[in-house]
């Protein structure tokens, strides 16, 4: 509410305002500056500087350690167990069970005709072919089973994570109190690297699937819960206030009129779940969940890329079809029904089950359940083949521009080393001063004392060393991506031929699950920090891009023409009009760039990025929970940082909602 | 109708009239929104300008001590520039805004009192409102648009498909029932509204601002379906607007609201004819006042000899009409006659003063003794 008056009324009055912004920049500067000249000699006598004072951390190993022994210990006696957890995680392993017998039971025709009709149903026949396909290729790599033991995990996370987050939504979207309550939790939620939350769920539930679908649920409720509460809010006053003329009564009003309209949020939301679902379903496949990510994570722990990759594809075709058959069926609201007759209303539901079941028991009839194995094409062995190749010729020694191995530890030695370094060198004090500087001079004094009390947290927990790993290859990936992105989305803007030749590229990288990306950097890299940058750089890149093309494009066309008709050139229009009207759109760019590159840097783990993503992995691995549960809330605490920190007071007017 | 006229009057009391039932009785209503807006009606900040109110209370006066009835098969205009408070006024007579304070009854039930039940009947069944931005529900389509008032008053789906049908022909909208609001035109849009709005039987309908958004060339065809429905059907409507010949075409009477106030009501002849203030004067200016004012108000007492010769005009004709008949007979004045009986004429003198502006006094059977329009207000 305040950030956005604040943002409405200064907005306008442009010139007058930014000269008072600036010189209240330099009042907090000068108001920091003071508190650091009285505290700074304080702390420096009482500890050293450098990194983090070892006084100053508080050592949790021994009573998480404890708390995860006693869970563990407890897990069959204790009644929260028994009566509350213990009934959940029953409830999910049953659901998840009985979802996977059903898509056994279906076989791969039912199932492939299942996905094809349905999609038909929703969104036309183009998308139809494109799904039945994509399931066939599913079972082309041999990758059907792991395929039906994701897509069953799939439909469960997604269904509780819609119910849950559509009851939390429609709670916020009615009643201004909970929505001021849940607002600020929704929004640190979702700059929360996947990571961050396996290892609570594995503390409670153990590793396993109900491990796995909660974590599932929890990191795709949100998108849920934000959009429908946002679909319910948004509800066109006109149209409410003829219903209410008409004499409706409020249960009328909610069922006939304010959830019809929030229908396309609804869809979306639901669009952006599925998406987030099938990110997290992967990821979750390190504390129990099977499937395909189950397959990446086993073939990538041994860098065989080959098997990598055929399971990776299904990941990407999955997530093609699930966004593409939810996004069009939102975009068909409102238009005339159309496809074949047959298909329409409630009839094409109930064609679109007879015919899956028919397909379903024909195939059944002639023995083709499960996938026939001698129509499965072993893609692994060639595909390790070219990277041997690759390794062979590409990695170094290519005359004049090296190789990628040498790249990437070109990139290690000469950026990545030296930030690190020069982080670990900082003194605490003064990382602490600039996080509050940029913080304070981005937002408010609010925003810069989280910022700090979640930078001095990552000291007390006592991971300030691997923090600062972990922030040094942020820091490389961020200044990669903005300057390629920046560049190419002004290049898209000012040039619809390549904006046109970009949009399907860039589709497809926003729809595909973090995990895919580590698949092609392994392949390109080897492993460590490197490609675990490069991986953060092509998967926050998309919508960089993005979002400065369409900054850029939204600069009002009159300022544009005025400045075109003054004679300026491109570079002048650029800089001059351009730049400074898209500013809030570039300062978004950068605040999801760092939301998007943290996410990957941590999985990054992996792939040998080390610090606190390692940390995690190797907690999970080793049973270690203490280590993780502490490398997992050093995560949290930096992904708050570096949000805050990039995190202009208009964000939430700028569009994350939309 | 026209015998009964109020009295042009600043305060905008209307008289009550033996034999006009009112179907809404407004008096003293004030809509004030802002922080402790209840303690302003009856107060001392009751009399200040908006902008000082705005600086004392930090409160605006939206409707400010208003009295009018609506009498029953009237086209109740009211009309104002925007921010005048005329489409909170129309909002407040089912409480879609709740008033501040003051009185307001239909068919003399006093709405304020009127609990949610109560109120829900008033709106399901004795009001509905046509909205400026037709207000529908866009994923329904056109039939079952107009059959909503009827579907949450639970009427069966048969029976309310029926009547909505029925609702749809007469609005001119055959042949696109099955199509949703999206795909048409804002005429069709704001036809699908008046439907949506007669499917319930209303007693009253509410228009606000029900034109506004539509090309001059569609309004004019729906002014033309409003004055059609209401001579087919009689029915009471208020109507909301900002444009003067609109309100002139339409309405039997005319509340001109400025800043909350109503500073003239009266026939659109008592408007043009004689302004309460420089104001509506002003408002009127480029009227063409040979259109709106009758014989009645232009014509003197006939001489002798004037009572045989000349074309016979009713005294509702207006002085365009006079003209024309003039201008073919060739006499030097029309008669007005009512039943036979010579009411007096209008010669070319006095068709030309109405034209020229010239002759703005004698205007309106009037108390003798009463003051002239202008100079009343305060």
């Amino acid at each position: 509410m305040s950030a956005g008056t604040v943002g409405a009324t200064a907005a306008p009055r442009g010139l007058p305002a930014r000269g008072l912004v600036r010189h209240r920049g330099l009042v907090k500067l000068v108001l920091l500056a003071v508190a650091a000249a009285a505290l700074v000699p304080y702390a420096n006598s009482q500890w050293h500087s450098g990194t983090w004072p070892a006084a100053l951390t508080v050592d949790l190993t021994e009573p998480l350690t404890r708390t995860s022994d006693w869970i563990i210990d407890n897990r069959d006696r204790h009644p929260l167990f028994l009566y509350f957890f213990g009934h959940i995680s029953n409830t999910v392993v049953l659901s998840v069970r009985a979802v996977y017998l059903v898509l056994l039971a279906l076989g791969w025709a039912g199932v492939t005709a299942a996905a094809g009709l349905i999609a038909w149903r929703v969104a036309g026949v183009r998308l139809a072919l494109t799904a039945a396909a994509a399931f066939a290729l599913c079972g082309l790599l041999g990758m059907w089973v792991p395929t039906m033991q994701s897509l069953a995990l799939m439909v469960v996370a997604v269904l509780a994570s819609v119910v849950l987050g559509a009851l939390l939504g429609l709670a916020a979207g009615l009643s201004d109190r909970v929505y001021r309550a849940l607002r600020p939790v929704l929004d640190t939620m979702q700059v929360l690297p996947a990571f961050a939350y396996l290892l609570p769920v594995v503390l409670v539930f153990g590793i396993g699937v109900p491990a796995a679908v909660l974590a599932t649920v929890v990191y795709a409720a949100p998108p849920m819960t934000r959009l429908t509460a946002l679909g319910l809010r948004n509800a066109d006053g006109g149209v409410m206030e003829a219903v209410t003329s008409l004499g409706a009564t409020a249960r009328q009003r909610l069922l006939t009129a304010r959830l019809p309209l929030a229908r396309r949020e609804l869809l979306l939301g639901l669009n952006q779940t599925i998406m987030m679902a099938l990110s997290m379903a992967v990821i979750a496949s390190m504390i129990g969940a099977g499937g395909l990510g189950d397959r990446v994570y086993q073939a990538l722990s041994s860098v065989d890329v080959g098997a990598a990759l055929a399971a990776g594809i299904p990941i990407v075709l999955l997530a093609v079809v699930l966004d593409r058959v939810t996004a069009a069926a939102g975009e068909r609201i409102g238009a005339e029904p159309a496809g074949p007759a047959l298909l329409r209303g409630r009839r094409g539901w109930a064609v679109t089950g007879a015919g899956a079941a028919l397909v379903a028991v024909a195939a059944r009839s002639l023995g083709h359940q499960a996938w026939p194995d001698s129509w499965v094409v072993a893609i692994a062995r060639p595909v390790n083949t070219a990277k041997d190749w690759m390794v062979d010729h590409l990695y170094t020694g290519v005359p004049v521009v090296g190789g990628t191995a040498d790249w990437a530890a070109h990139f290690t030695r000469w950026v990545l080393d030296p930030v690190r370094d020069g982080l670990l060198a900082l003194p605490w004090w003064g990382a602490l001063l600039v996080v509050a500087a940029l913080a304070w001079l981005i937002g408010t004094w609010r925003t810069a004392l989280t910022a700090v009390l979640a930078l001095a947290a990552i000291g007390v927990l006592g991971v300030w060393k691997p923090s600062m790993d972990t922030l040094s290859q942020v820091l490389a990936a961020v200044a990669v991506t903005l300057v390629l992105g920046f560049a190419v989305g002004a290049a898209a803007a000012r040039s619809p031929r390549l904006e046109t030749l970009l949009r399907p590229v860039l589709d497809v990288c926003q729809t595909m699950p973090q995990f895919v990306y580590l698949i092609p950097v392994v392949a390109l890299f080897s492993v460590g920090r490197a490609p675990a940058v490069a991986a953060a750089v092509v998967y926050a890149l998309p919508a960089v891009v993005r979002i400065t093309t369409q900054g850029l494009r939204q600069v009002d066309p009159g300022a544009l023409e005025a400045a075109r008709s003054m004679g300026a050139t491109g570079w002048q229009q650029l800089r001059q009009v351009q730049l400074p009207l898209a500013r809030p759109a570039l300062l978004l760019a950068v605040n999801q760039g760092v939301v998007l590159v943290l996410a990957v840097v941590i999985i990054g783990g992996l792939v040998g990025g080390g610090a606190l993503g390692y940390d995690v992995v190797a907690g999970l691995a080793r049973g270690d929970l203490a280590t993780g549960l502490v490398a997992g809330a050093a995560i949290v605490c930096l992904g708050l940082v570096l949000d805050r920190v990039t995190q202009p007071t208009t964000r939430r007017r700028m569009g994350k909602e939309a | 109708m026209t015998d009964n006229r109020a009295r042009t009057d600043s305060r905008a009391r209307t008289e009550d009239h033996r034999g006009d039932r009112a179907v809404f009785s407004v008096r003293n209503l004030w809509k004030v929104f802002g922080p402790r807006a209840d303690r302003v009606p009856g107060s001392a900040a009751a009399d200040l300008s908006a902008a000082e109110l705005r600086e004392r209370t930090g409160c605006t006066a939206a409707v400010r001590d208003v009295s009018f009835d609506v009498r029953k098969g009237e086209v109740f205009v009211v009309m104002g520039l925007s921010g005048s408070g005329k489409s909170t006024l129309v909002r407040c007579l089912t409480r879609l805004i709740e008033p501040t304070s003051g009185s307001l009854a239909i068919d003399g039930e006093d709405v304020l009192a009127m609990d949610r039940a109560r109120l829900r009947e008033l709106r399901r069944r004795r009001a509905a409102m046509v909205f400026q931005h037709f207000g529908l529900l866009p994923h329904r389509t056109v039939l079952d648009n107009v059959a909503y008032g009827l579907e949450i008053q639970g009427v069966a789906k048969a029976e309310r498909r029926a009547r909505a049908a029925e609702m749809v022909a007469k609005v001119g909208l055959e042949g696109l029932e099955g199509r949703r609001p999206g795909q048409l035109s804002g005429g069709q849009q704001q036809r699908v509204g008046l439907a949506r709005a007669l499917a319930v039987d209303p007693e009253v309908l509410l228009f606000d601002e029900p034109f506004s958004a539509l090309d001059p060339l569609i309004r004019r065809d729906m002014q033309q379906e409003v004055i059609r429905l209401h001579r087919e059907e009689g029915r009471t409507m208020v109507f909301i607007t900002h444009d003067l010949s609109e309100a002139l075409r339409l309405g039997d009477r005319i509340a001109l609201m400025r800043d909350g106030r109503i500073v003239q009501l009266g026939t659109p002849e008592e408007i043009v004819g004689s302004p309460a203030d420089d104001y509506v004067r002003e408002f009127v200016r480029d009227v063409a006042r040979e259109q709106v004012i009758t014989v009645r108000s232009a014509m003197r007492p006939a001489d002798i000899g004037e009572s045989e010769t000349g074309p016979a005009l009713a005294p509702s004709a207006t002085v365009s009409e006079a003209i024309e008949a003039v201008a073919r007979s060739g006499d030097p004045a029309a008669r007005v006659m009512s039943d036979g009986k010579l009411l007096g004429v209008v010669d070319h003198e006095a068709l030309l003063g109405v034209v020229a502006g010239t002759a703005e006094e004698p205007v309106g059977p009037r108390d003798p003794g009463a003051p002239t329009g202008r100079g009343v207000a305060a």
